[in-house]
């Protein structure tokens, strides 16, 4: 009988934390399905945004008296355009997919890139890539950061490389200079990183607090039932 | 957490999609790369004060000029870094600004937002150049084109203020001129210009 309800509780415990795995799970896909939902959202509308960015600020090129259309517009309607489509696509068709919120933190951060150059430089633009980095957290999935990061070190390296001029100001930077770029990157990275692990923690917690409330409802609605049965056969 | 199942065919076209938008981004990215990385036509610049100019040189201290077109939005950037120099450099240089226009040119053209934001910064001064006579006695082709010339009207320095076309930000272009005004040296006496070109006028 001992034995019996031994392997009745450890077969109860196994069952809730296979259930709160499941619910685990679907609570993430949830949030993963819903982010990549507005970023859906965000991507259509960053396009727009840059096209009128483009539009309004730089409408022409000029050479003496002669204009043409500013290759600003080209690249907001085409590049903006390649940068906005994929991952749309993938939001719309494989929303939850590991891989469409790792192309949508590349492009999210190319976005960035790219506002910052049709805005003519300027500095306020610059907040885009640290807000990207904030919605990005949304996930509750901290390798996306380090995606998203890694975007603004190859550009960051990329351009001190080529043409420092463009990054630093200066055509010969001290090699700190880097450094005090992606300090204040990881900084907020470390930040969300740990929101992400606080968040993933509380969805675990929650998950179990539920498999557990269900176990319970279940096991009730047992008892109930084997008393309905008793009463019956008595009265019988 | 599971994702929705994909066959081998829909794997292959994401792959294939994936590569493409790569590739699609990379050739858009070196695009805009190689517009804000080439500049326009610098001019050595006259080595003395062009005897011929009437735009006023101050003979107290070192005198600035810049040639713009005033709907040039590339320009934007370069007033933008003037106005940030004149505020570093603090009264040690006179800064002039002049608009190349064409001569039948209308007056909303000539005085664009451009112009507006020169006609308000303090220690810059305008002049408008119909049919791009200064420009010419400069060399100046390039909107965006600075000159600095001594008091004794040589000249020091040649070139534009901008590190990328149209790109407000630290350049080696205004950290040669500040260190000329500053310490009397600097590491070069030119860089590159931004800026769309001057002519045809």
């Amino acid at each position: 009988m001992e034995m019996d309800l031994g392997e009745d509780l450890a077969a109860r415990e196994g069952k809730i934390t296979a259930r709160a795995g499941e619910l685990f799970a679907e609570q993430r896909r949830r949030v993963f399905v819903r982010v990549d939902r507005m970023f859906m959202g965000l991507m259509a509308g960053q396009w727009i945004f840059g096209i009128l960015v483009a539009f309004f600020f730089s409408p022409y090129a000029w050479e003496g008296k002669e204009r043409t259309v500013h290759p600003h517009v080209w690249i907001a309607v085409l590049l903006g355009g390649a940068l906005s489509l994929f991952p749309m696509l993938l939001a719309w068709k494989r929303p939850g997919w590991i891989v469409t919120r790792h192309v949508i933190a590349i492009s999210q951060m190319l976005w960035s890139a790219l506002l910052i150059h049709l805005s003519g430089g300027r500095i306020e633009t610059h907040f885009h890539v640290f807000g990207s980095l904030a919605f990005l957290a949304f996930y509750l999935d901290w390798p996306v950061l380090v995606t998203a990061s890694a975007v603004v070190v190859v550009d960051h390296l990329t351009r001190g490389l080529f043409w420092p001029e463009s990054v630093y100001g200066i055509t010969n930077p001290e090699s700190w200079r880097f450094l005090e770029h992606a300090f204040w990157v990881v900084f907020e990275d470390t930040f969300l990183a740990m929101a992400c692990f606080n968040g993933v923690r509380d969805m675990r917690r929650s998950a179990q607090r539920q498999a557990e409330v269900e176990g319970l409802r279940e096991s009730d609605e047992l008892k109930t039932f084997a008393l309905e049965m008793a009463l019956a056969e008595a009265r019988a | 957490m599971p994702d929705q199942p994909m066959s081998r065919r829909e794997r292959g076209l994401w792959i294939l999609l994936g590569v493409l938008w790569l590739g699609a981004v990379g050739f858009g990215g070196a695009k805009l790369w190689s517009y804000k990385t080439t500049p326009g036509a610098a001019a050595p610049g006259q080595t003395v004060w062009p005897a011929a100019s009437r735009i006023p040189r101050d003979g107290t201290r070192p005198t600035l000029v810049m040639m713009a077109h005033p709907q040039c939005v590339c320009t934007r950037a370069s007033i933008g870094e003037l106005e940030n120099l004149v505020r570093r450099v603090r009264g040690r240089m006179a800064a002039r600004v002049v608009f190349v226009v064409p001569r039948s040119a209308a007056r909303s053209w000539t005085e664009s937002d451009t112009w507006r934001t020169v006609q308000n910064t303090p220690g810059v001064t305008s002049w408008i150049d119909e049919g791009g006579r200064e420009a010419a006695r400069f060399g100046a082709q390039t909107s965006g084109q600075v000159f600095l010339y001594a008091a004794d009207g040589r000249l020091l320095f040649s070139g534009g203020i901008t590190p990328l076309r149209g790109h407000l930000g630290d350049s080696a272009g205004q950290e040669r001129i500040v260190s000329l005004l500053t310490t009397g040296r600097a590491e070069g006496s030119t860089s590159r210009v931004f800026g769309c070109a001057l002519g045809p006028v």
